[in-house]
């Protein structure tokens, strides 16, 4: 009898409202939903985001990095005085594909570029793969001095190319908190010196973490994977290139972004940002940046 | 024989698991007109289920799966306004207050009383609508309108004028026999 009566109890209540909900709830926990904005922009600092922009839309890129906040006050105003800018474009062709171009004013480099988005992490996938790649072309005059101090003589237009790849992971843990991998590999035709590997391969890591509904603060860091000692027994001299880190402030106002930062990587490109960098966060070589971006919408309007 | 008594009971319970109506791939779409900007978007994967014994209404929807004709609108409708990713889902759980049986076929006028939860605020609702039967469907229309304050969703006062404070939700569900 007892029996019955726990049935009966049983039965009676499932129709209960919040046993209609649940039901709801099971169905819906069936079906695939996929996480929403791991980060605000396709970019992080200086290096890329696993995003991508939703079909036909357009963002431009205006990117600037100004002087070492070293380098005197009367002299260069903090570094207000003066400014490296980056210029560019991605349109994307699909929700997942898109397509870049820009122009540096370092090294008077044009970049080309394009990002495929894999995997989207959803509640039954736990991360988002994007693929990104792209080549470099450097158009400064032969026989330049470059940063470092090695003089870069051009025999043909080939050596002026130099390639990326990378593979971007990230998972958004919270509304909050989002982290990224990208390990990466870059290949220059023609290195500044026979001590300089052509190939380099180094680790990012990122992550944001929203401070606000559009505020959020960003961290970058790219480990290098270069044998030092190798090239200083070689060159006699150290190895002149340090691993690049960024902390900065991403702030979204519908349509824009806007990433401020402090950064010891000058360059805009992964040839330059993470094969170039020069300055030290310990001396003090730090540029302030700011990376602001504009997405428009191409898409026709359905009617 | 207690067996045989047992099975009869799991029998009856679902024999009564057959009054229950369910779809989801139900619509709900909503509007609002500013004198700026139109905004519409809508979801195509609204669960729903009505319990024609008991005339129970529950409705669930996932806030990501609302659809804008611009992307950008749809990731701060995401992102800002109704923070997705805190609160998931929005829901409605009501009763038919007519004494209608749903199963014979015939159109109703219906009126639902109970709750509705919109970004993580729940508050008493009543919506009216139209639910056809052809004994084995159902198909439920409806329109209502919301008022963000009501749910706490933050309109910035820079954005105001292209978002109206009233939008219009109209819905429409195909339920079929579970």
């Amino acid at each position: 009898m007892k029996k019955l009566l726990l049935f009966l109890f049983c039965s009676t209540s499932l129709f209960a409202q919040d046993d209609l909900l649940d039901m709801l709830e099971k169905e819906d926990a069936k079906k695939t939903t996929f996480t929403q904005a791991t980060f605000k922009g396709t970019r992080l600092i200086n290096g890329q985001t696993v995003e991508t922009l939703a079909k036909q839309h357009l963002n431009f890129w205006i990117s600037h990095r100004f002087g070492s906040v070293n380098s005197g006050f009367m002299d260069n105003f903090l570094g207000l005085d003066e400014a490296k800018i980056r210029l560019g474009l991605e349109y994307s062709l699909t929700d997942k594909w898109l397509l870049g171009a820009g122009r540096s004013t370092i090294e008077k480099t044009y970049d080309i570029y394009s990002k495929y988005k894999v995997l989207a992490q959803s509640n039954k996938m736990p991360v988002t793969v994007t693929l990104y790649g792209g080549m470099t072309t450097n158009t400064m005059p032969s026989g330049y001095t470059t940063s470092s101090g090695n003089v870069m003589r051009y025999q043909n237009n080939l050596q002026r190319q130099s390639y990326f790849g990378q593979l971007l992971i990230a998972r958004k843990f919270s509304d909050k908190l989002s982290l990224q991998l990208m390990p990466t590999v870059l290949h220059n035709n023609k290195s500044e010196s026979i001590y300089l590997d052509n190939n380099l391969a180094s680790m990012g890591f990122g992550g944001r973490y929203k401070l606000t509904n559009r505020l959020s603060v960003s961290a970058e860091y790219y480990k290098n994977i270069v044998d030092k000692e190798d090239y200083e027994e070689g060159a006699g001299t150290p190895y002149p290139y340090q691993d690049s880190f960024s902390l900065g402030f991403d702030i979204e106002t519908g349509g824009h972004v806007f990433q401020l930062h402090l950064t010891n990587s000058r360059g805009m490109t992964e040839k330059h940002f993470i094969g170039q960098t020069l300055g030290t966060w310990g001396a003090g070589d730090i540029f302030y940046g700011f990376n602001m971006a504009r997405t428009f919408s191409l898409e026709p309007k359905k009617k | 024989m207690k067996h045989l008594f047992l099975l009869t009971l799991l029998f009856v319970g679902f024999q009564s698991k057959a009054q229950l109506f369910m779809t989801t791939n139900g619509e709900v779409s909503f509007f609002s007109k500013t004198p700026m900007e139109d905004i519409d978007a809508v979801n195509k994967s609204v669960s729903s289920i009505i319990n024609t014994a008991t005339n129970e209404v529950a409705v669930q929807m996932r806030i990501t799966n609302f659809v804008f004709p611009n992307k950008l609108m749809q990731e701060h409708f995401n992102e800002n306004y109704l923070e997705s990713e805190k609160f998931p889902s929005a829901t409605f759980k009501g009763k038919i207050k007519e004494s209608v049986n749903l199963t014979e076929a015939g159109t109703y006028p219906i009126t639902a009383s109970g709750s509705a939860t919109i970004h993580g605020v729940t508050r008493p609702i009543e919506l009216k609508g139209t639910i056809v039967s052809t004994g084995s469907t159902l198909a439920l229309t409806c329109q209502f309108e919301v008022k963000l304050v009501d749910y706490k969703v933050d309109i910035p006062k820079i954005v105001f004028a292209k978002i109206a404070e009233v939008v219009k939700v109209t819905s429409k569900m195909n339920y079929t026999k579970k």
